[in-house]
């Protein structure tokens, strides 16, 4: 798993390349401090390159939207895969994140 | 009706017994006595014979010694008596001395010959003493009152020329005493007889000794002379007055008497019976030498047999009282047998009932087999064997819609009892499954049902199940039973099952259902534990080992159980069967069913292991060829499973391992995660609400929300410290 953070003013991008399972949700939950740290963003989470994800992956992704929520920013899922769209939904992530196709 | 006319034939056979024991006892007490009163009759009329003849004896004797002395008497005078015949003058002296020298004489006379001296014709000088007194008179007996030459003790003497004791005769002048006379002829030197010497001797005493002899209180004892003349005798008035003859003329039955007298008088020794007044009397009579007297003891046989009468009469009332006692026992004995006779009548009744009642009990189960002979697919046999006449052990089968209903089920208790809530249990099998499909409603209806009426408190074990033939998916709900067996190629293992309650227990128990699949050849063996808990002589029980040891997955079913059954039997010997055996055994047949297959993959408990599963679940998922969504979704479901267990199962820092298996069918797969750590129910999770906002959203918690949501079935059982964690997923 490979996390890409890029940041053009205002916008921070998190790229997620890979499975996302429990293992990598370790390393991940560190990686993605800068989005925790600058949640009054935009946080962009781009999931087009994400094959697989866990419920820890799940869990930091609620991470950054409470962070969010706290701190006033905004969280955008970009180009989620049917599979994943499916767990979020299964699990009611959906209604919680701003998901944009490309 | 008919049991009244038994007992009457009964008690009318029993009277006729007893009567004849009673004939036989009496019979036999009553010869018993007879004997015993014969001899000891005989035994008494002997020792009565004895005393008579004993007393006679001396008696006798005692006579003879005073009639010797007389006539010694007169013998040692004879010579100064024949001296004096030629001193006339000197006669009376010669007779004083003899009766002042001999007491026993009390009187003495020499009579002469009438012409022996012509100078006295007629002379005899008498000197005789009064009774009571010494002094000695002196008479002249020849004078013209008394004709001594005529008178029998003159004459007898001098015809038979020897001494000769008189009749016995009552001396009018000397006192009225009876008195005997004994004479001896004289001769004088010349050889002439010359006069008659005589001594006479009172017979007073003799009344008092032949009197007195006492034998018996109400003996008594007669004598008589040679003429018949009664001497003693208790009758005073007859003495000297009458003779025998006279006497016996006058009784009833004389000649008995004339008998008697005539062998009295000619002096024979003897004894008879004499019959008089109703009164049978014992004579023993023998005579007194020289004087031809006769003496006679008579004894009353009441007398003699006194004694032994009272014996006989007290042994009768002896008998009597035993008698009536026998009639008393027999009548308690025949009573008692009668009312024996009606329990085991009752007994008899009550087992020809059960004899019914197991016969109604046999026709509720199925009992032909095969039971669906145009089937290929199922190959079944079962068999139930009460203990007693009825038993609490069921078992029921039979196929609706495609799909094998069948049950077992084990009454608590024995006999009556657990045979009508069998009756029961098995009826309320067949009515609740008539229209529902799932074992775990028909258990939980069933224990409803069972648990609102159940005031005797018993309760069944059981255990049922839903096969569907069609593709050997084995739905199955257990209540309290102990596990059947699964008989697979691969072994014989216990079915996992839950126990549960127990049928009956209480209402509203929640039943949990269970589901595994059969594969083709795979057998289930339903029991009860009379088969397993069957105990040999020595309390050893069958036990499971030996169970298990016996299946084989290639034998008919039929074969099989009867082998088990074969078995049991050897192991148990003469032991009584304890509990009642049923074992119900089903093979599944359906060779057009695929085969399964299974994978396994083993995992450490670390948390970096768990891409491993990504693998094993692509594998799969080519193998049957899943879409890459569906094996997603199966991945994500195992490894929430699998780091549950993974973080907390184990203690941090300890070394565990994970099993996973997945078990692959046409239409499902199962997966299996097994683990040696803590007890962990993930299944116990709170619910997640996905309808919260972010805000409200707890972090925790998706994983088995996750789980749940994309496995069709999720199941946790701790068994043999292990958390079995069961997940089923549908395809196609």
């Amino acid at each position: 798993m490979e996390v890409k953070i890029n940041q053009v003013e205002k916008v921070i991008t998190a790229q997620f390349i890979g499975r996302l399972d429990t293992p990598a949700s370790l390393e991940v939950s560190r990686q993605v401090q800068p989005l925790i740290d600058h949640a009054d963003l935009t946080v962009v989470l781009d999931c087009s390159q994400m094959e697989y994800i866990s419920s820890s992956g799940l869990r930091i992704f609620l991470t950054i939207r409470k962070a969010a929520s706290a701190r006033g920013g905004r969280v955008i899922i970009r180009n989620m895969n049917e599979d994943i769209r499916k767990v979020f939904m299964m699990t009611g992530f959906l209604n919680l994140f701003e998901v944009e196709k490309a | 009706m008919k049991k009244g006319i038994e007992n009457k034939s009964f008690l009318r056979q029993a009277s006729k017994t007893g009567l004849l024991l009673i004939v036989v006892a009496i019979v036999t007490l009553e010869a018993t006595a007879l004997v015993q009163y014969y001899f000891s009759q005989k035994g008494i009329r002997e020792e009565a014979s004895l005393r008579a003849q004993s007393q006679l004896e001396s008696t006798r004797l005692k006579i003879s010694a005073v009639i010797d002395e007389a006539e010694t008497a007169v013998r040692n005078s004879v010579w100064i008596a024949q001296w004096s015949l030629g001193y006339p003058d000197s006669m009376v002296a010669v007779t004083r001395r003899i009766v002042c020298e001999n007491p026993v004489v009390v009187g003495s006379t020499i009579a002469l010959v009438p012409g022996y001296l012509p100078s006295r014709p007629l002379f005899s000088p008498y000197s005789y003493q009064m009774p009571g007194e010494n002094e000695v008179h002196y008479r002249q007996l020849a004078t013209e009152a008394y004709d001594y030459p005529s008178q029998e003790w003159f004459v007898k003497p001098l015809e038979l020329q020897a001494g000769y004791w008189s009749e016995p005769y009552v001396d009018e002048g000397g006192g009225d005493i009876l008195m005997t006379t004994y004479s001896m002829p004289l001769w004088d030197y010349k050889g002439r007889l010359a006069a008659v010497l005589t001594a006479d001797i009172s017979l007073d005493w003799l009344t008092d000794l032949v009197g007195n002899v006492e034998v018996y209180p109400n003996a008594f004892s007669m004598m008589i002379s040679r003429t018949g003349q009664i001497m003693v005798c208790p009758v005073e008035s007859l003495i000297m007055s009458r003779r025998a003859q006279e006497v016996a003329a006058d009784m009833e039955g004389g000649d008995v008497f004339d008998e008697l007298n005539r062998s009295m008088m000619a002096g024979e020794t003897g004894n008879l019976s004499l019959k008089y007044r109703k009164t049978t009397n014992y004579v023993f009579y023998a005579p007194v030498e020289k004087t031809g007297w006769s003496m006679s003891i008579v004894i009353p046989d009441s007398e003699i047999y006194g004694g032994i009468r009272r014996i006989g009469m007290m042994v009768k009332v002896l008998q009597l009282v035993g008698i009536l006692m026998l009639i008393l026992i027999l009548r308690s004995s025949i009573k008692s047998q009668l009312k024996f006779k009606k329990l085991s009548e009752n007994k008899e009744r009550m087992e020809s009932e059960l004899k019914i009642g197991r016969g109604i009990q046999m026709s509720m189960i199925p009992k032909i087999f095969p039971p669906f002979p145009e089937r290929k697919d199922i190959d079944m046999y079962a068999s139930i064997v009460p203990a007693k006449e009825v038993g609490g052990d069921l078992y029921d089968f039979y196929i609706r819609e495609e799909k094998l209903y069948f049950c077992i089920g084990d009454v608590s208790g024995k006999g009556v009892p657990a045979s009508l809530v069998m009756a029961v249990t098995r009826r309320l099998f067949r009515t609740v499954s008539a229209h529902e499909k799932s074992p775990q409603r028909i258990v939980t209806i069933m224990n409803d049902s069972m648990s609102d009426m159940n005031e005797s408190n018993m309760f069944v074990t059981f255990f049922t199940g839903v096969l569907d033939l069609g593709n050997g998916h084995l739905r199955y709900c257990n209540a309290g039973h102990n596990a059947p067996l699964l008989v697979t190629g691969q072994g014989v293992r216990e079915l996992p099952v839950v126990s549960n309650l127990p049928l009956g227990v209480m209402p509203g128990t929640s039943f949990q259902e269970q589901e595994t699949d059969l594969a083709c050849q795979d057998g289930l063996f339903c029991y009860t534990d009379g088969l397993t808990e069957a105990e040999n002589a020595g309390h050893e029980l069958f036990g499971d080992d030996r169970l298990i040891a016996l299946l084989r997955s290639d034998s008919l079913a039929e074969s099989q159980l009867k082998a088990v059954s074969q078995s049991v039997m050897e192991f148990v010997g003469d032991a009584p069967q304890s509990d009642d055996l049923t074992m119900l055994y089903l093979r599944y047949m359906n060779e057009s069913l695929p085969d399964r297959a299974e994978r396994h993959l083993i995992l450490h408990n670390d948390i970096q292991q768990i891409p491993q599963l990504a693998g094993f679940i692509e594998a799969i998922a080519d193998e049957i060829h899943l879409d890459q969504s569906l094996a997603m979704s199966l991945n994500l479901a195992l490894e929430e499973a699998v780091s549950n267990v993974i973080m907390y199962a184990y203690p941090e820092g300890s070394d565990g391992l994970v099993d996973i298996e997945a078990i692959i069918r046409h239409d499902r797969l199962d997966f299996i995660i097994t683990d040696s750590g803590k007890p962990f129910d993930p299944t116990q999770a709170p619910e997640v609400d996905t309808t919260l906002g972010v805000e409200e959203r707890a972090i925790g918690g998706l994983g088995i929300y996750l789980v749940r949501n994309i496995m069709d079935d999720v199941r946790y059982e701790r068994a043999e410290a292990k958390n079995i964690l069961s997940m089923t997923k549908r395809i196609q």
